[in-house]
């Protein structure tokens, strides 16, 4: 046996095969695929900017050995099936919830995830389910306010 | 990280059988979370990892036992656990636990037998599973073994565990007339590491304290049963005096260690504080 693989897997809807080390994480095989949205940060699972899909279910990428997304669907900040932004991208963007934007595909990802499971999320709630994503431009104010537009939005 | 060879079976047995390679550093990974930040490290390089996460279904499974206790496959995910409704019927102080036990993202790799493997001193669901009297059923090329978790650690990152053994079942006796809480300090964000953690168990009679377990963890290389501390509270009914004492005989009979969460004189007025807090938790349940 190797220490190099091919895996097959849906990108963004798109199948893509890739030769892969076993040792390289989910982060460094859609770099290498040009996705530059899910990005390397804490490097520990702490802060988020990694976070990616796989079967619907959030995982920190840089956590996350490349070789376990082989038959998966992946999905990163980059999908946009519509071909536009979606209710949580435009409220993060109307609440100025960012400044540089290095943690912001990782917010709106998990953000996403959060109105699945909590469709009317208080603010312990958004609290709690982000403590998981850090930034460090510290725009934590707004990205509240941007959560609680994005639920309104949803229920529309 | 540098290159491993991964292999990834398809049932228990053989995951086992592939573990067995002499002298070369061979590892099983299951969620990858724990043995990820190892390798990112450099603690730790394996010449091959086996991969537990095609293995049989079952082994992910979470059920409730004809006797009312239940049964968790190794590869059960954190989150599977904090949703899982048989899981808060029969033990709701491991859902409670669960919600500050690392993040979301994590929650959704990490599995119970990875969480009970890694013999981090700091680890929230070690303590819990001791104070609730919790075994896990392992499986080796010698046989079937069933360990309680009590008896899991030898030392800080120490298991019993052989090399070639994997932990396939965790086990929770029926907790039906007993009161637990776990109180987990942490001195940044709630889901942060503890700097202590404390688990109690209580089993009660009209009032009256039968028996009693309490577990510290965080604070020393392996969770830790506090018996001194359980013995001050047989036959009372808990009252302020009671716990007082209970939180010093706790104090007193153990040597806690400092880390970067904390000093040990700090730590040991959390223990001090916290064990009489959790005891009040445990009861305020029954309420
Ligand atoms: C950012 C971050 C924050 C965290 N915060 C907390 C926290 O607040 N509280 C807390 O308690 N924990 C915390 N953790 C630790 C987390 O709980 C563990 O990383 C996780 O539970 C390990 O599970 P895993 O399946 O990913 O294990 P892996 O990384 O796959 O494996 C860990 C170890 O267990 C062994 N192993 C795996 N499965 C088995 C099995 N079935 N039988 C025998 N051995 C096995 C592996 O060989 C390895 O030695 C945190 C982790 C991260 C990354
Ligand atoms: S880079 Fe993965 S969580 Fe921070
Ligand atoms: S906007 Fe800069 S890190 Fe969050």
């Amino acid at each position: 046996m190797s220490a190099t693989r091919t895996i097959h897997f849906t990108l963004n809807g798109d199948p893509v095969t890739a030769q892969i080390g076993t040792h390289q994480h989910l982060v460094e095989v859609l770099q290498a695929q040009g996705l530059t949205g899910a990005r390397e940060s804490c490097a520990q699972g702490l802060c988020g900017c990694c976070t990616v899909l796989v079967n619907d279910v959030a995982v920190s990428g840089c956590l996350y050995l490349a070789a376990f997304a082989d038959g998966a669907d992946v999905r990163t900040i980059e999908y946009a099936p519509a071909g536009k932004l979606d209710v949580v991208q435009e409220a993060f963007i109307e609440c100025g919830a960012f400044q540089c934007g290095y943690c912001t595909p990782g917010f709106i990802l998990m953000t996403r995830q959060l109105l699945d499971a909590h469709p009317d999320p208080s603010e312990d709630d958004i609290r709690h389910y982000l403590s998981g994503n850090l930034c460090r431009c510290a725009a934590y104010p707004e990205i509240i306010k941007a959560v609680k537009l994005a639920a309104v939005k949803r229920r529309g | 990280m540098a290159p491993f060879e991964l292999a990834e079976p398809h049932t228990l047995s053989e995951a086992i059988a592939l573990l067995n390679a002499g002298d070369v550093p061979v590892r099983a990974i299951a969620g990858g979370t724990a043995l990820m930040l190892m390798m990112k490290a450099g603690v730790f390089q394996p010449a091959r990892l086996v991969s537990l996460r095609r293995v049989e279904a079952c082994h992910a499974e979470i059920t409730v036992m004809p006797d009312g206790g239940l049964s968790i496959g190794a590869m059960a995910t954190l989150s599977s656990l904090a949703r899982s409704a048989a899981v808060k019927q029969a033990a709701p102080v491991i859902t409670q636990t669960l919600k500050t036990l690392s993040n979301v993202r994590v929650r959704n790799v990490a599995t119970i037998g990875g969480h009970l493997a890694h013999g981090d001193p700091h680890m929230d669901l070690p303590p819990v599973l001791t104070a609730l009297g919790a075994q896990v059923r392992t499986l080796s090329p010698v046989g079937e073994r069933t360990r309680a978790v009590a008896d899991l650690y030898t030392g800080y990152y120490e298991t019993v565990l052989a090399d070639n053994e994997l932990i396939s079942e965790v086990i929770v006796p029926p907790q039906s007339g007993s009161l637990a809480a776990y109180l987990k300090i942490t001195t940044r964000a709630a889901d942060d590491w503890p700097t202590l953690g404390i688990a109690v168990s209580l089993q009660m009679e009209a009032d009256i304290v039968k028996a009693a377990r309490i577990v510290v963890s965080a604070a020393t290389n392996t969770p830790l049963r506090l018996e001194v501390a359980e013995q001050t509270l047989l036959g009372t009914t808990l009252d302020a005096v009671t716990l007082l004492r209970c939180g010093d005989a706790a104090v007193s009979s153990v040597e806690l260690a400092a880390d970067a969460h904390g000093s040990a004189a700090y730590k040991r007025e959390l223990l001090r504080v916290y064990t009489q807090r959790a005891l009040r938790q445990a009861l305020a349940v029954q309420l």
